[in-house]
């Protein structure tokens, strides 16, 4: 597969994103419960930018807003988009399981929802994308054309 | 003790966990991958374990892999050359391994390494190198 031009900082807001709004849902929730719709609204955000790149909530902000304004610079790198994709699947497929969990098993939803957001923010700190290498990974065992 | 707290404790556990099995993974796959053999050379060289997925390689590796000189570096896209990728026990990328030069790795490096790492390594793979030298003259 090709690589291709995939501008860096709007995958940094994208992780900027889902830092804050589980932090938001996960502090927020304690003063004020129903701020936990805000870990099955990420989910579908997450979701729908997988599949549909122009739904993705937080890079449309990066695209529309942050990028025009100067706000953020890019950052424009040669690589491939598909293990980012996956990443960010795999991010919203746990903040659905999370979300399952909110209502009857409170913890497991917010742990679940935490580990999403440790996950983001390794990867927006240090670069290391856990996803991206569950995706080589799954290339390496054949199980997906990685 | 409230969710939120119960919550925080769970997933710091995972998060401990996870560290440790990633720690106790890269020590069993480095001791396994440090007695692999690759070709000889005239002096110690690098095998870097890529692949175009890996946006690290392209973002961190690379660039530091720039800064070191005078070194010869063996680029590996690791699912196309999966039986050295199998024999260095490649499960992540990148993956840096300092050879020696009779072919005889001496440092692993699973993720990132750094300029001054890889320098180091190379610096000890040299001297190494030298006293074998030394010994055989």
């Amino acid at each position: 597969m090709a690589l291709t031009t995939i501008d860096h900082s709007a995958l940094k807001v994208n992780q900027t994103g889902i830092v804050a709004t589980v932090l938001v849902a996960f502090i927020g929730s304690y003063f004020f419960r129903p701020l936990l719709v805000l870990i099955p609204l990420l989910a579908v955000v997450l979701l729908l930018g997988t599949f549909a790149p122009q739904l993705a909530l937080f890079k449309q902000l990066y695209f529309k807003v942050l990028k025009p304004r100067g706000i953020v610079k890019p950052r424009p790198v040669q690589d491939r988009p598909e293990p980012h994709n996956f990443a960010q699947g795999l991010g919203g497929v746990f903040l659905v399981v999370s979300s399952l969990f909110l209502l009857p098993l409170p913890v497991v939803g917010l742990a679940i929802a935490l580990l999403v957001a440790v996950l983001a923010f390794i990867n927006l700190a240090f670069g290391y994308c856990v996803g991206c290498q569950i995706y080589y990974q799954l290339g390496r065992a054949g199980l997906i054309k990685a | 003790m409230s969710s939120q707290l119960w919550a925080l404790a769970a997933a710091g556990s995972v998060v401990l966990a996870a560290a440790g099995l990633e720690l106790w993974r890269s020590a069993a796959a480095r001791r396994h991958a440090l007695e692999a053999k690759s070709g000889p050379a005239v002096e110690p060289y690098i095998i870097y374990f890529t692949g175009e997925g890996c946006t690290v390689c392209r973002t961190h590796q690379e660039p530091a892999l720039a800064r070191l000189h005078d070194v010869r570096i063996d680029k590996v896209d690791a699912l196309a050359d999966r039986g050295l990728a199998d024999r260095f026990h490649v499960y992540t990328l990148p993956t840096t391994v300092v050879m020696s030069s009779e072919g005889r790795a001496l440092h692993v490096n699973y993720g990132y390494a750094p300029a001054n790492k890889l320098e180091r390594q190379l610096a000890e793979a040299r001297r190494e190198s030298d006293m074998k030298e030394t010994a055989t003259a």
